[in-house]
């Protein structure tokens, strides 16, 4: 009945102001509220007079509040009038904001939510606590053998068969291939790349390379990783280039004499990152992979190798 | 006009063979595919998804070759896929799981809030479009699945066991949305319940050992079990046996 009524009768410009201003009598305010309801054009012709009044600034204080306190949802569902004046809360189809944000965090990948994001945290804490904790010196020249193989580790974590939930769906799907294997790498190298190299840089150099000296050599392995995947899947292929990485990093510290191993860790991490001719080599190897990765692009169409 | 066409499709499944030589063309409609366990649907579907490769065959949907990498984003994008066995991120609601899914079917962005409450509304979910999926029934999460595949009003719908889960009553509902899904699009059902078949499909394709045992109407496979006698409570499963039977008697194979 009230549908039916909403559409049968306007309310005047008078009426709006006399509601606004409060004067309105009982019964003729509440048949404008009944109205309103299923009236979207009467609601906000009476939202903007209501703002008009002294009431305005106060239900304006309210909804601030209101929406900064309130999770997405509840600002979806709040009253049309209301919600009108404010589009920066919407997006342009009425999409809440903080769920759209929400959903991309969730499709940047499960390593970011799942178990990778707190070893990433650990990594750091503990070459901090080696260092200022233990007094160890050699903390920076570690972190810096560890840091390439975290976003490598992050990559394997985050995409294929074993890792997303929703592969079977994801894999029927025009962007469940190598568009999502980016987004999650860049999700991963987003988190990793700042945390452990302002993580290196608080820590005391006592002879290691640079703090920023792995960035280009963790882009090279995490591409490398991409790249490999499509022959062998992520798993192995993150095997390959992390182990690959740390043998080659720490088998002369292994086998070094019990005083000298982090100078030797120090000593070799120097040979492969130190240097313009060193750097060089890791900006290659990054554009080769990116390249083989393009190449490669349709092995992505398919589930890769598990 | 095939919007789905299929030729020669052998696949394998951990070494056996399940799919063999295999040849199909389906149009608008809804089809049902019969047939026992490890009869080989739900690779046939997977294929058809694009989501397996075939062993050997040529798989052509809306009239693109999907072993091409050129064009399979397109026929992705018009492409609808319930799998058997689907897992979803926790913390998700429907709402934000069916939108996931719009996007990584590379919606038009203003589009997807309209057709994903439209998707969840046509499974009837609608009072539960908030709610997180961890908190839904077997049936439900069944639901979702359903809405996920259609949110993208698909021109090919691939649906495996959809009804697996749904009480009676969803079942006669869902039976309802296939019948007016099966209006514009072709749509492929994989089910064990032939009651489905019989009140929703236009066309049945039985499935036994990797081949096709038998295509037909529903009615014309009902009316096989009232001639042959099969056994079974209800014409159209002893018309499924008959086939199967017939299927598998010395000497059918070269006739089929």
């Amino acid at each position: 009945m009230t549908q039916r009524n909403a559409h049968l009768w306007h309310a005047s410009e008078d009426l709006v102001a006399r509601y606004a201003a409060g004067v309105l009598p009982e019964p003729d305010a509440w048949s404008l509220e009944k109205h309103v309801e299923g009236c979207a054009g009467c609601a906000s012709r009476v939202s903007a007079a209501v703002r008009g009044t002294a009431a305005g600034a106060v239900l304006a204080q309210v909804r601030a509040a209101v929406l900064e306190s309130a999770p997405a949802p509840v600002a979806r569902t709040a009253p049309a009038p209301v919600v009108a004046g404010a589009p920066e809360a919407a997006g342009a189809a009425g999409w809440p904001a903080p769920s759209r944000i929400a959903r991309l965090l969730w499709a940047a990948g499960p390593a970011v939510r799942g178990a990778w994001l707190p070893a990433v945290l650990g990594v750091a804490v503990a070459a901090l606590a080696l260092a200022y904790g233990a007094g160890f010196p050699g903390a920076r020249a570690l972190l810096l053998a560890v840091a390439p193989v975290v976003p490598v580790a992050g990559v394997a974590l985050s995409y294929g068969p074993h890792a997303d939930p929703l592969y079977e769906v994801t894999a029927a799907t025009p962007g469940g291939g190598l568009r999502l294997a980016l987004t999650r790498t860049v999700a991963v190298l987003a988190v990793s790349l700042p945390l452990l190299t302002l993580t290196g840089l608080l820590l005391p150099a006592s002879g290691a390379p640079a703090a920023a000296a792995w960035l280009l050599p963790g882009l090279a392995l995490a591409l490398a990783s991409l790249a490999l995947a499509s022959f062998v899947g992520c798993r192995a292929a993150a095997g390959v280039t992390g182990g690959g990485w740390l043998c080659a990093v720490l088998a002369p510290a292994a086998v070094a004499p019990d005083g000298a191993a982090t100078a030797r860790l120090a000593e070799q991490l120097a040979r492969c990152l130190d240097g313009a001719a060193a750097q060089g080599v890791w900006a290659s190897a990054a554009v080769l992979s990116a390249a083989l990765l393009t190449a490669r692009r349709p092995a992505y169409d398919r589930p890769l190798r598990p | 006009m095939s919007s789905l066409r299929v030729t020669g499709l052998r696949v394998r499944h951990r070494k056996t063979l399940a799919l063999d030589s295999l040849d199909l063309a389906l149009g608008t409609g809804v089809h049902g595919l019969l047939g026992p366990n490890g009869a080989g649907k739900t690779s046939l579907i997977r294929v058809l998804a694009t989501v397996a490769r075939p062993d050997a065959g040529r798989v052509e949907l809306l009239g693109e070759d999907t072993a091409a990498h050129r064009g399979l984003a397109g026929v992705r994008r018009r492409l609808g896929y319930l799998p058997q066995d689907f897992g979803y991120y926790p913390g998700f609601t429907v709402r934000e799981f069916v939108a996931y899914v719009a996007w990584l079917k590379e919606m038009p962005a203003a589009d997807v809030p309209a057709a994903v409450e439209r998707a969840v509304a046509r499974v009837g979910l609608a009072d539960r479009i908030d709610a997180k999926v961890r908190t839904l029934s077997g049936g439900m999460v069944r639901r979702v699945g359903i809405a996920q595949a259609i949110v993208n009003d698909p021109a090919v719908l691939l649906l495996d066991e959809p009804t697996a889960g749904l009480d009676p009553e969803q079942r006669v509902e869902f039976r309802g949305l296939l019948r007016e899904l099966g209006a514009t699009a072709t749509v492929v059902v994989s089910t064990h319940l032939v009651e489905d078949v019989a009140a929703a499909c236009t066309e049945v394709t039985l499935l036994d050992a990797g081949r096709i045992a038998y295509r037909g109407t529903p009615q014309a496979l009902s009316l096989l079990g009232e001639t042959s006698g099969g056994p079974g409570d209800h014409p159209i499963e002893r018309g499924y046996t008959a086939a199967l039977r017939a299927h598998r008697a010395p000497g059918a194979r070269e006739a089929v």
